[in-house]
């Protein structure tokens, strides 16, 4: 492992390619690359780009899918002191060029018809990726990078329909992977699977990892990662060692994977986070693989991973699963208001991009020191974990994916023929989040399903799509002329159980 | 069997419920338009393969290649062919 106190990504991987060239970095298909194939790919590119006028802090836009080429790149952009900001390319077109705006980079990698180009923002021009890698380029300075310095943008759901990006510092990303390294013993005979998205915050730990102890990064291919019967065959075929994903993959693996029919003798620690994984499936899981280490890791994107949770074999399914207590570089403390989640420590992220309001009020102030507010609602157990209850605001987790119910009744609200939208979230019998979204439309109004969905695919990514939508006639509301939320969600309730007689229940305000 | 109305009724049952489903047809995009996220898309292999008692390979369930009710038809059919050992080339 490179130096205890080395804070910076990419040193890492320089340290890791020195020490072990020729072992696996990253496994994508049939396809190996090796720790010095990929620094020195990642290096050429740097230098490619900083001779190109790539400058510490600039942004780079990462509009490609998880692939080796995604991976060289953002090392690449590290090495070169900048900033990458990976945005999902099944984004609607208007969503990704509205936070290529918002992040105003210097360049875009992206794929086009004849394979992988990088766009120059300065002048248009557009360079073939392979171009750009074997291009001459000399040696460059190293530039003077700093380990508040940013490393990357994630963007992330806001409540009023644009997406707001979240900057982590090399220190803040270092702290949890580090940790996490130590606390989960990776080392590099370790396959740790990839099966997050780049723009996700899950995939630091697979892919600095990678870097940090020389594991060979295994790429889920996204046909794969939801598709239980394949996912399942990936696992044992690949032996993964090390596993970290939003529940809902692990549940699908479980209960329309057949994941119990197999063996998975290489499966060691299972980490899990990003929403709330149900006991009985937990067992179910524990089961199979009795002999693994199972850990809830929780979070929000703007701090990381803060607490965690090492679930016992034999733990009770019918409770939940707490979120546990904070991790060594953390702190946390329940709000005596609100009673949310207030964290602070090395994790935090560095702001808002652009956003110094949102910023400034996103944190508050406890005893003289700066806490970021969750927006969890928490309680606390007698042995000192916390466990999870509910959101504060209209956030929800579906499938592990955070959807804000604002931005989907901003994108309803924008048809001209809408007047008024409003979206609930409720659980069905599975315990899965359904959305549920209500429209008023104006009286002559010929508007269909098909017209109001693929309208909203212009601005939703296809996670946040409402699962229904019900034209209504009128919308319910409260005392002071409000909309009636609570009603609403009766209504849809009552409708599943007609249509699927078993239940449903609401999920929070 | 009409596979394109076994497919057709599905995608109405799960993802155009109600009275206003208007507008969908055979040749209706069904991703890039929203109707279907990526997830149904896998929900929706999930059916195939269990009503018609064939077995997709992950290459061939890209989301281009089920884009309509057409391109879904004649997946199926391709599936059923090769299991029949009929040759899909004449």
């Amino acid at each position: 492992m490179p130096e205890p106190d080395d804070k910076l990504l990419h040193h890492w991987l320089r340290r890791t390619s020195e020490t072990q060239p020729t072992l696996p970095a990253i496994l994508e298909d049939e396809r190996v690359t090796t720790f010095s194939q990929l620094f020195d790919d990642a290096q050429c590119l740097s230098r490619a780009l900083t001779k190109r006028g790539l400058s510490k802090g600039d942004r780079v836009a990462l509009l490609l899918p998880k692939s080796t080429e995604a991976i060289t790149s953002l090392f690449a952009v590290l090495m070169a002191g900048a900033i990458y900001v990976p945005i999902q390319p099944r984004w609607p077109a208007e969503r990704i060029q509205s936070t290529i705006e918002d992040c105003a980079p210097r360049f875009v990698i992206k794929v086009s018809e004849g394979g992988l180009v990088i766009v120059d923002c300065a002048d248009g021009e557009q360079m073939p990726w392979r171009d750009m890698l074997a291009a001459p380029h000399g040696v460059c300075p190293e530039p003077d990078v700093a380990p508040d310095d940013p490393a990357f943008i994630l963007f992330t759901s806001g409540s009023t329909g644009k997406p707001k990006g979240v900057v982590i510092s090399h220190r803040a990303v270092g702290a949890f992977v580090k940790w996490s390294a130590e606390e989960f013993q990776l080392r590099r005979e370790d396959r740790i699977a990839c099966p997050s998205p780049l723009s996700f915050d899950l995939s630091t730990f697979d892919v600095f990892n990678m870097a940090l102890v020389g594991a060979a990064c295994v790429l889920v291919p996204d046909q794969v990662v939801w598709m239980p019967r394949f996912l399942t065959q990936f696992v044992a075929e690949q032996r993964i060692t090390v596993w970290y994903s939003v529940p809902s993959i692990l549940a699908g693996m479980l209960n329309e994977g057949g994941f119990a029919r197999g063996s998975y003798p290489d499966l060691r620690v299972i980490l899990f986070a990003g929403e709330v994984f149900a006991g009985r499936n937990l067992a179910k899981m524990q089961a199979v693989i009795p002999h693994a280490l199972y850990a809830n890791l929780y979070g929000p994107t703007e701090t990381n991973v803060i607490t965690w949770y090492r679930v016992p074999s034999g733990f009770e399914p019918s409770k939940p699963i707490p979120i546990g207590k904070a991790c060594p570089y953390a702190e946390v403390m329940m709000d005596s208001s609100s009673g949310a989640l207030l964290a602070r420590g090395e994790s935090v992220m560095s702001g808002y991009w652009n956003r110094p309001e949102e910023t400034e009020q996103a944190f508050v102030e406890v005893s003289g020191k700066r806490f970021y507010c969750t927006g969890d609602r928490v309680s606390l157990t007698d042995s000192g974990d916390y466990v999870y209850l509910d959101r504060l605001d209209r956030q929800v987790k579906r499938r592990g994916f955070r959807i804000e119910l604002g931005e989907i009744e901003a994108a309803l609200l924008r048809h001209a023929e809408v007047l008024e939208a409003a979206v609930i979230a409720c659980q069905n019998q599975k315990e899965q989040t359904m959305i549920a979204a209500f429209v008023r439309r104006c009286p002559e109004s010929t508007l269909s399903l098909v017209d109001m969905k693929t309208f909203c695919a212009q601005f939703l990514p296809s996670y946040s799509m409402p699962d229904r939508i019900l034209f209504v006639e009128a919308m319910p509301k409260g005392n002071r002329g409000k909309i009636d939320y609570a009603a609403l969600k009766k209504l849809y309730v009552e409708k599943l159980n007609d249509e699927y007689p078993g239940g449903c229940s609401p999920v929070h305000p | 069997m009409n596979i394109q109305a076994v497919v057709r009724q599905y995608i109405l049952e799960k993802h155009l419920r109600g009275e206003y489903s208007q507008g969908f047809e055979d040749t209706t995009p069904l991703i890039s338009s929203g109707i279907i996220d990526s997830i149904g898309v896998l929900d929706l292999v999930n059916f195939i393969e269990g009503r018609f008692k064939i077995e997709f390979m992950p290459r061939e369930i890209a989301p281009h290649n089920l884009e309509t009710v057409e391109q879904i038809h004649l997946a199926i059919q391709k599936k059923l062919d090769t299991k029949s050992g009929v040759s899909s080339n004449p």
